[in-house]
Formats: structure tokens, sequence, C-alpha cells
């Protein structure tokens, strides 16, 4: 709001303040002159504005701390491979088939053969998934002239992440689906990159600008990510993981700036990515810091291809992760035009890549699931998150019954305050009628009276719920937030407080007789 | 000023039915100060709220400066004695603990306009009590007063928005002889400066003879009716006013 607008409104509220200046005199007045029952009043109202206030910062605290850990956990995180090797009924086979992990996509395709393969043994053998569609190529265990992934890009019958069914356009479909928070396109290969005479065998990630959005693990030692102008023209620009750094140009040399070769391309180095993480430490052999990242277009153009490996994309709240997955998942098969008997050409996965038995997750929140969940290794982070909001939400409701009764119990005391008042000066209300008090006017008194205890209270009320949100948060370790909000419901909570039960004794005073009024002694 | 045509009032006590007011008309003109006198139950008082707006008439007419306000509605009737009528009360009426200027800025809170400025209320309660005298008192508190201050700052408060008339109900009766005249000579002065109506319930017939007409009642009528020829000063006993 501008001053200029803000003066404005103020001349306007001038007049209303004007008059309501002299009612809040003669309130803060009359309750002066019982101090002590309006004292006691007031106490039940900050006890209710002080729980009112808690029961915000614990619910406001747990939803923050689920959706930021959720979120450090990748929790928010979906996958969508291209290419579907599972058999539709596995996918659909509830908790005991859980959409499948990276674990699972090395170990299952191994099972999937069993029948096919005959081999001596049956213990090897899973039952509840049986192979209806397999192509020969996606066995990793076969040995044959296997040719690289991105040489077999364009193959319809291609497998897991392999086949060629996902397009840029997909992704950009996906970006402007509600509840998407990020979207990362990914193609990714095996390369050897070229540093002078150094040589480094790693991945290779043809990726989105979006991706430092969605590893939020990750920090630039050194340099930044592409650029949104760099995605657009593909240009040969490299950001390298902090193991491949260090393999190429040695521990302690910054190599942003450098030149690498890659596919006998230059590529100019423009960044170096570390972990931030504890949990999570760059290591060899590993996907992300033993890896290069380049713009998804820049690996299209060099490779001459035109599909997706992948799409990395993450739910804006952890809560719609499921509904997200869903959403992408009708929206590919109808952009594929997959008819409902058909499995997809797809691979939706909501879950992070071992997400509580590889850590990095918050201690407490481990703490929690360790006591409230059985079962741990089954649960999925998307249970987890819906286990962790009801368990806010259990302590949510408890303070809110107690808000609730304490503040019934002090507007019954505001209620009888206010009536005693109206009972004490039944005189001065007929004096006051006699020299041209309308009811309205004394109306507005008795609620102005109301009102000041109850706002009296709630202010009172308010450093109480602080204290208490602090105590919280101290002695159960519970997070709670504050905010401004909060405290202007708190504060909200208490005048209509005041006003509900100030008007049954003010309605009275209101309809006073002014000659039966003058007479009471 | 006054005009008052078949007056009736009943109340309902119980299951019986109180005849307060049985037909009373009259007249009052502009400038007049009028006694009003008879027994308890007479419907004196009856009379004097239904002239004060505080209450309305069964049956009948009440003219106020032209007007019919026998039938108008809560809100108007607030707004008429706010504007029109000032009261004085034989127990002053006062708020304790609220200081002499308050108590006569006490009208202002309720004007057409809302209520005004605390400038302005200030300044024209200022005046208000400088015309009973006491301006000196203004900050104390009606337990600091004496009986007679205590009623001067309630006339003051009458006086606070000028009204046409003022109406006084047994205004000396918890005062001393000396006190009640000193009052009563207020009224004569107002009424003589501003030419103010004035109708003073009384059941005192030396505070009746201040008046320039008395109007005595009985039983709900009025049964006499009588102009004071005499300087009403004369049946006054002979004393110097402080």
């Amino acid at each position: 709001m501008t001053p200029a607008r803000l003066h404005r409104v103020l001349a306007h509220l001038r007049p209303l303040l004007v008059s309501l200046r002299p009612v809040a005199e003669t309130a803060v007045k009359a309750l002066s002159r019982n101090r002590l029952q309006t004292g006691l009043t007031m106490i039940g109202i900050a006890v209710g504005v002080a729980t009112v206030l808690a029961m915000m910062a614990v619910g406001a605290g747990a939803q923050r701390s689920i959706e930021q850990q959720v979120r450090a956990a990748g929790l928010n995180q979906i996958t969508i491979k291209a290419g579907n090797w599972k058999p539709k009924q596995a996918i659909d086979g509830g908790a005991a088939a859980p959409h499948g992990d990276a674990g699972d996509s090395l170990r299952l395709p191994v099972d999937d053969l069993m029948p096919a393969l005959p081999r001596a043994g049956a213990a090897w053998r899973r039952d509840d998934v049986v192979p209806i569609a397999f192509h020969p190529e996606d066995d990793p265990m076969e040995k044959h002239d296997h040719p690289l992934a991105w040489q077999r890009l364009g193959d319809l019958e291609a497998g897991l992440g392999a086949a060629a069914t996902l397009s840029f356009e997909d992704a950009e479909a996906i970006r402007r689906l509600p509840g998407v928070q990020y979207v990362a396109c990914g193609v990714h290969a095996n390369a050897r990159v070229h540093a002078g005479d150094r040589r480094w065998f790693t991945r290779m990630h043809g990726t989105d600008l979006e991706l430092p959005n969605i590893k939020r693990t990750w920090t630039f030692t050194s340099g930044r990510f592409f650029t949104r102008r760099e995605q657009d023209r593909g240009a040969q620009v490299l950001v390298l993981g902090q193991v491949a750094a260090e393999r190429l140009f040695g521990e302690g040399v910054d190599p942003v700036g450098r030149e690498v070769t890659l596919w006998n391309q230059p590529f100019d180095v423009v960044g170096v990515i570390g972990s931030a993480s504890w949990v999570v430490r760059p290591a060899p052999g590993d996907d992300e810091f033993d890896a290069v990242y380049m713009p998804f277009t820049t690996t299209h153009r060099l490779l001459n291809l035109s599909k997706l490996n992948d799409i990395t994309v993450t739910a804006a709240s952890s809560g719609a992760v499921s509904e997200v997955a869903r959403a992408i998942t009708e929206l590919l098969r109808q952009r594929h035009g997959i008819s409902a008997a058909m499995p997809d050409d797809f691979t939706v996965s909501t879950q992070a890549t071992s997400a509580i038995a590889g850590g990095g997750l918050a201690p407490g929140v481990a703490q929690v699931i360790a006591g409230n969940v059985r079962e741990l290794e089954r649960v999925t982070l998307d249970q987890l998150a819906t286990t962790l909001e009801r368990a806010s939400r259990t302590m949510t409701w408890l303070l809110g019954a107690v808000a609730f009764v304490s503040l019934l119990v002090g507007g019954i005391g505001i209620m009888n305050i206010t009536l005693l008042s109206v009972t004490e000066r039944t005189r001065e209300i007929g004096l006051r009628m006699a020299v041209g008090a309308r009811g309205r006017d004394v109306m507005r008194q008795f609620l102005a009276e109301a009102v000041a205890i109850s706002l009296a209270g709630g202010a009172a009320g308010i450093v109480l719920g602080i204290l208490a949100s602090a105590a919280i948060a101290a002695t159960l370790g519970w997070a709670t937030v504050v905010s401004f909000t909060s405290v202007f419901v708190a504060f909200g909570v208490a005048a209509a407080v005041g006003v509900f039960f100030g008007y049954y004794p003010a309605r009275r005073a209101a309809a006073l007789d002014p000659i039966v009024a003058l007479r009471r002694e | 000023m006054i005009a008052v045509r078949d007056l009736t009032k009943h109340y309902h006590v119980g299951d019986h039915v109180v005849r307060a007011l049985r037909g009373v008309t009259l007249d009052v003109a502009a400038g007049e100060f009028v006694t009003v006198v008879g027994p308890s139950g007479s419907g004196k008082s009856t009379f004097m709220h239904i002239l004060g707006c505080l209450d309305r008439p069964t049956s009948g007419q009440y003219l106020l400066h032209g007007r019919d306000v026998s039938h108008l509605g809560a809100d108007d009737l607030a707004r008429v004695r706010n504007e029109t009528i000032g009261f004085v009360f034989q127990g002053f009426n006062l708020m304790a603990r609220t200081s002499a200027l308050e108590n006569v800025e006490l009208p202002l809170l309720y004007t057409r306009q809302g209520a005004l400025g605390a400038a302005e209320r200030r300044s024209r309660a200022m005046r208000a009590l400088a015309a009973v005298g006491l301006t000196d008192r203004a900050d104390h508190h009606p337990s600091q007063l004496s009986g007679g201050q205590q009623q001067r700052v309630a006339i003051a408060r009458a006086l606070i928005n000028e009204p046409a008339l003022l109406l006084a109900d047994e205004p000396t009766g918890n005062l001393d002889t000396e006190t009640s005249q000193e009052v009563m000579k207020i009224f004569a002065e107002l009424r003589a400066t501003r030419g103010l109506t004035i109708v003073v319930i009384t059941h005192e017939r030396d505070i009746a003879a201040w008046g320039t007409r008395t109007i005595d009642f009985r039983d709900g009528v009025v049964v006499s009716d009588r102009v004071n020829a005499d300087e009403p000063r004369a049946t006054v006993p002979a004393e110097e006013p402080v």
C-alpha cells in the first residue's frame, strides 16, 4: 500500500476512530473499577489465546519441518523413465511391489528372466512377478555385443530408460501440470573425458538447468550450472562432479575456465558440484559426483538424438506427490496415445532411492519413523510423510480442543463480568440514555468493554503463546513457527470471543428502559 | 413550546392497571418557569418523564416545538433528549470517579454528528461549568464536591447542548434549604439570561414559589394551574444569596 493510499484510508477511518475513542476510554475506565475480576477474566482469555497460538505454531512448525526433511530426502521427487519392463500387474501390485527404485531396476530383470532361462535351483525365482514383455537387450547379465544406451535410443522396443518414448514436449507438458515444481530432462551415457593428457571414464548426464533446484544436497564448490541461454543453443559447456574434477585436474585445482574434450569435441568447464550433505559423500563410481553434466540439448545435438531417457520432477508439496505422479501418468498415457488395455511405455516412480536405509533423512524424522512405524523396510517415503502429517495433525487437534475449552471458559468469564458491569451501572446507563445515548450507543459501549478485556487478555496470551511455543520447541523437540499471521489470527480470535460473549450483556444494557434504569439503586 | 392534549398513561402492575395520568391538557409557553407540585403518586413524575421524552403516553398528544413527539421511536426520542432537553435529577446522577468536567461532557458523546473531539468537548464543558460558577472545580470528582456543587455540575451537564427545555425532578430534594435556594436561583437566572423554558417538580411549597406558574397534580389530573403573580423572590425567606 502506498503512503498516499494509506493516508486516504486513515482519513476515512478517522471519524470512526475519533468516535470510538471515548467509547474505548469509557470501557477502560469501567474495567479499572473491577480490577480483580477483570484480571481473572483476562487469564482465561490469555490461556485460550496462548493455546491457539501454540497450536498454530506447532502445526506450522510440523508442516515446515516435514516439508523440509521430506524435500531433503527427495520425497517430493518423481522420476519418469522411458520404457516399462515390468508387467502391468506387478506395478499395480500394491505395497509388496512398490514402484521400483534403482536397486530394483538392477535386480528384478534378472528374476524376471528366470522362467525364460532355465537354470538349476529354483531358489532364485520370484513368484510375485511374472514377465509378460521382455526385450533381450535389457538383460544386463546377458553377454552380447551390447550397444550403449545412447546408441539404442530410438528403439521402441527397448527397455527401461532406453525406450524412445519420452520427449522434450512431454517434459514441457508435465511442467504445465498443477502441483509440479521443477522439471528436468535427462539423457544419460557413459563417456570418456579428456583434460590434457588425463582421462577419466565417467557418467555423462545431459540434463536441464533446473536440476540444481531438484538436487538439494548439491553445492557448487566452484563456478555455476549452465544457463538458459547455453541450454537453448546447446552450448558445449560442462559441469563436473567433484570426483570427476579431481580425477581430471587433480585435487585443489579449480577447473572452471579450463577446456576438456568429450566425444572429440571441446567443452568449457563452467562449474564443479560438491555435496553439501554430510550423509552423501562424493565417491568414485557414484552417479552424481563421479559424473559430468551438460545441457541435454548439447547431447541431443552432438549425438543426433531427439528423445529423453528420463524426466525428473519435483512436486511443490510433499503431500501431493502421489497425486502429481498420477496426473503425470495420465498425461503421458494420453500424449502417447496408449489405450486402456495397454501398459505404460514409461515408468513413474515416486520413491527416493534407498531413502531411509541410505540416510539423508534428518535424525528427528528417522526417530519418528522408528517409533511409529513397524516394518520399517516396507515403508515408502510417501507413507512416511502421511504419518508425520497425521502426527502433527493430532497435536494440532489436541491443542485446538484445549484452546476451545479455555476460550469458552474465558468467554463465559467475560459475559459474567460484563453482566456484572451492566448491573452495577444501571443508573449510569439510564443517565446516558437520558442525555441522548441510543440503545446502540449503550450496546457499543459494553461490547467495547468486553472486547477490551478479551484484547488485553489476548495480548497477554500472545506473549504467553510465544513463550509456550518456545517451551514446546525446547522440551518436546517439536519445531514451532510463530508467524505474523498466527499472531493476527490469535488476536482476532480474542476479539471475536469478546464480541460473541459480550453481545448478550450489551444487548441487555441497550434494552433497558431509561426510567427504570434511573430509578435503580 | 409545550402543548399537551388529553395525555394519559397507564401502567400494568401485575394484574391491575395503574392510571398514572388520566387526561392532562396544558400548554407551556417558551420562557416560562413552571413548577409542578403534588403528593406522591399524583402523576407528576410520569408527566415529567413524558415531557422529557423518556416515556411515551398511552394516549393523547405531546407537541414539542409544534412537533408531535408522542409516538417517536426510541432512537428519535434519544435525539430529542440530546438536543432539546436538559435533565436535572434529585440524586444528581453524576458518574463517580469521573471529574466534573467529564461529567459535563457526557451529552457531547451522543450528538447527531457522533462524539465531538476531545478539545471541543473540553472547551464547551468549561463554558457550561462557568455558567454555574464552578470553573475552579472542573477537575474535582463528585465525592470531592458538596451537594450543591454536585447539583450545579449536573445543571452544567444539562445545559451543555444548549437545550430549549430544562426539566428538573426534585432538584433540591437532597439539599439543605440554603443550597436549595442557590440552585433555584441558578434556574431563575438561566431563564432570565437565556430564555430557557424550565419545568421543576417539587413537593416543597417554597421551591414551587420560584416558578412563574405552579401546576398542582392530584390522581393523574391537574387540579390547579395558577400564575404566581407576585414577584417569586418575595416568597423566599429573606436572606442574601451566596
